[in-house]
C-alpha cells in the first residue's frame, strides 16, 4: 500500500504493509528515531507526534490513516539548529533525565502553546497527563513549561511563530 | 502484533458500507483506533477473524453535528476533543461534554470517537451514562437498511450490542431538554490522571413546585453495563425533593446496583461511594448544600 503525506513540512510517499503504525514509518521506514516507542497501546505518550496540528499517539495509528496528514516530530521542533524556547527550559530546569519522555513531553507542550499561549498550571498539567514520566516526578517538567510561558509572553516578536 | 491484514479507506459513507457489505465476517470497522490498535495488540479474541479494517475515522459524513426536529443530531465519527469543543453541546447536553473530557487524554481523545466508545460496551465508556439520561438515539445504517434504536435498547450485556454485520453507526440523536432539566456527571477513577473509571454516574433532574417531575439516573462501571434505574426513577416521580427524600433513594439506588451485581470484593468501598456520590450530585443540583448522608 502506498501512503502520502506530509512530514515535517516536506511530501512524503511511502510503500508499506497495511499491518505497519505511524511509529513504524517514521523509525523504520524514515530513521526518524526521535520518537520512542515505550508501551504501544496508548498508555504512556513517549511516541507522541502532531497530526494536523494535535498532539496524538503514534502507536495508535495505522499506516492508512495518515494518508493525507500533516505530521510534525520532535526533528522539526528545533529551527536552524537553535532548540526551541521549551526544549531549552527543559533542558535548564532539569525536566529530562534518562530523556525517554522528552520527545512526547515537548510535543505535548508544543501543541499546548500553539492553542492556549498562556495555560495555566492546571492546563499544562491536564495537557501532559497522558505522557508518562519515570524519572523526574513532573515537577520540573511543570517549571520548566511555565518558564517558557513567562518567557513567550513577554518577548512574542521572538518566538510568536515558533 | 497486528497482523497481516487489509486496509481499505472508503471516499464515503456509501462506499464504506458497501465495503462492509461485500466483506462479510472478516471485516471490521476502524474509527479512532484506541480500542482496536490496543486489543490487537492484546489479543483480543474478539479481533482473531479480523481480515479487514476498514477505515471510517475521516469521513466527513460521521463528523457532522446539527440541530434536529429540537434536538441535537451529533456524527458517530467525531473525536471528544470536538465534541467537548461544541458550543452547542456544552449549553445544552452538558454532561456529555463533562463525559468527553475524563476520557482517557488529550492524545486519546484527539483520535477516540464517540461511537466508538459504545460500540464495544465496556462498562466503563464514560460516554454512556450522560448519553443514557439524554435518551439518546442511535442512527444505524447498512448498505440496504436505515434504523434507530434507543442506546439503553442497543447495549444488550457486557460486550454485546445490537449491531449486525455490516451496519454502522452513523449518528446520535439527543432530543430535546426543557430548559429546566438540569444534571450532574461524576467519574472516580483510580487517579486523577488518565484513568479507567471505577464508578460513573450521571443523574438529571426537572422539579416543579418542590416536586419531582422528571428524575433520570444511570450508572457505568460500577453495574456490568451503563444502565438507567427505571423502577428508582418511578418511585421518586411526584415526591417532594428535600434531603430525607433524597437519602432514602440513595440508599435504594445501593439496593438496586448490588441486586445487579451482586456482593464483590469491591462491595464495602464502591456501595458507600456510590450513595454518597448520588446524594451530593442531586444536592448540588438543588444547589443544595452536600452534606454527608450519616
Ligand atoms: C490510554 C487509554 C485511555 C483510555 N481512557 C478511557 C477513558 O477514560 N474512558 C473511556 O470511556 N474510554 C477510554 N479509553 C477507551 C477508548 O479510547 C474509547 O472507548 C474510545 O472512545 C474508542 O473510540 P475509537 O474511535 O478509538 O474506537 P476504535 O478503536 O476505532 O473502535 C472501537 C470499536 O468500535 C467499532 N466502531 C467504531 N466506530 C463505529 C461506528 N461508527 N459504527 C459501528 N462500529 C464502530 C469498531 O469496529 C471497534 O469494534 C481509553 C483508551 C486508551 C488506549
Ligand atoms: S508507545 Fe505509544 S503511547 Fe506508549
Ligand atoms: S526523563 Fe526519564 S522518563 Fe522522563
Amino acid at each position: 500500500m502506498t501512503v502520502n503525506f506530509v512530514l515535517n513540512g516536506k511530501a512524503v510517499s511511502l510503500v508499506i504493509a497495511a499491518n505497519r503504525r505511524l511509529i513504524d514509518m517514521l523509525r523504520d521506514s524514515l530513521g526518524l528515531t526521535g520518537t520512542k516507542e515505550g508501551c504501544g497501546i496508548g498508555e504512556c505518550g513517549a511516541c507522541t507526534v502532531l497530526m494536523n496540528g494535535e498532539a496524538v499517539n503514534s502507536c495508535l495509528i495505522l499506516a492508512g490513516q495518515v494518508e493525507g496528514a500533516e505530521i510534525v516530530t520532535i526533528e522539526a521542533i528545533a529551527k536552524h539548529g537553535t532548540l526551541h524556547p521549551v526544549q531549552e527550559n527543559f533542558l535548564q530546569y532539569g525536566a529530562v533525565q534518562c530523556g525517554f519522555c522528552t520527545p512526547g513531553m515537548v510535543l505535548s507542550t508544543y501543541a499546548l502553546l500553539q492553542t492556549n499561549p498562556q495555560p495555566s498550571e492546571h492546563e499544562i498539567a491536564a495537557a501532559i497527563s497522558g505522557n508518562l514520566c519515570r524519572c523526574t516526578g513532573y515537577k520540573q517538567i511543570l517549571e520548566a513549561v511555565q518558564k517558557t510561558v513567562e518567557e513567550m509572553n513577554s518577548a512574542p516578536s521572538e518566538h510568536g511563530r515558533s | 502484533m497486528i497482523p497481516q491484514i487489509e486496509f481499505v479507506r472508503p471516499k464515503t459513507l456509501h462506499d464504506a458500507l458497501s465495503i462492509l457489505a461485500e466483506s462479510g465476517d472478516g471485516a471490521r470497522v476502524i474509527a479512532g483506533g484506541t480500542d482496536v490498535i490496543p486489543g490487537f495488540q492484546q489479543g483480543d479474541l474478539r479481533l482473531k477473524s479480523a481480515r479487514t479494517l476498514v477505515d471510517i475515522h475521516h469521513l466527513p459524513e460521521l463528523k457532522n453535528v446539527e440541530t434536529r426536529d429540537g434536538g441535537l443530531a451529533i456524527g458517530a465519527g467525531i473525536t471528544f476533543t470536538d465534541l467537548a469543543k461544541h458550543p452547542i453541546i456544552a449549553a445544552e447536553y452538558p454532561l456529555l461534554k463533562q463525559a468527553a473530557l475524563t476520557v482517557g487524554n488529550v492524545q486519546i481523545r484527539n483520535r477516540a470517537t464517540l461511537a466508538g466508545n459504545f460500540v464495544n460496551n465496556a462498562a466503563c465508556a464514560d460516554s454512556v451514562p450522560p448519553l443514557l439520561v439524554y435518551n439518546a438515539v442511535l442512527r444505524i445504517q447498512s448498505h440496504t437498511s436505515v434504523r434507530e434504536t434507543p442506546l439503553s435498547d442497543f447495549l444488550l450485556s457486557p460486550n454485546q450490542v445490537q449491531l449486525n454485520a455490516g451496519e454502522l453507526v452513523t449518528n446520535i440523536f439527543l432530543p430535546k431538554l426543557s430548559a429546566s432539566h438540569s444534571g450532574e456527571f461524576y467519574k472516580l477513577g483510580r487517579r486523577r490522571g488518565t484513568a479507567i473509571s471505577r464508578i460513573t454516574l450521571a443523574v438529571l433532574l426537572k422539579v416543579t413546585e418542590n416536586r419531582i417531575e422528571d428524575l433520570r439516573i444511570a450508572s457505568g462501571a460500577v453495574t456490568p453495563i451503563g444502565m438507567r434505574f427505571i423502577d428508582l426513577e418511578k418511585v421518586a416521580l411526584g415526591k417532594t425533593i428535600d434531603k430525607s427524600f433524597l437519602k432514602s433513594l440513595a440508599n435504594e439506588l445501593g439496593e438496586h446496583v448490588l441486586s445487579k451485581t451482586g456482593i464483590r470484593w469491591s462491595t464495602p468501598y464502591k456501595l458507600p461511594v456510590l450513595q454518597q456520590m448520588f446524594f451530593q450530585l442531586l444536592c448540588r443540583v438543588r444547589g443544595c448544600s452536600g452534606e454527608a448522608i450519616r
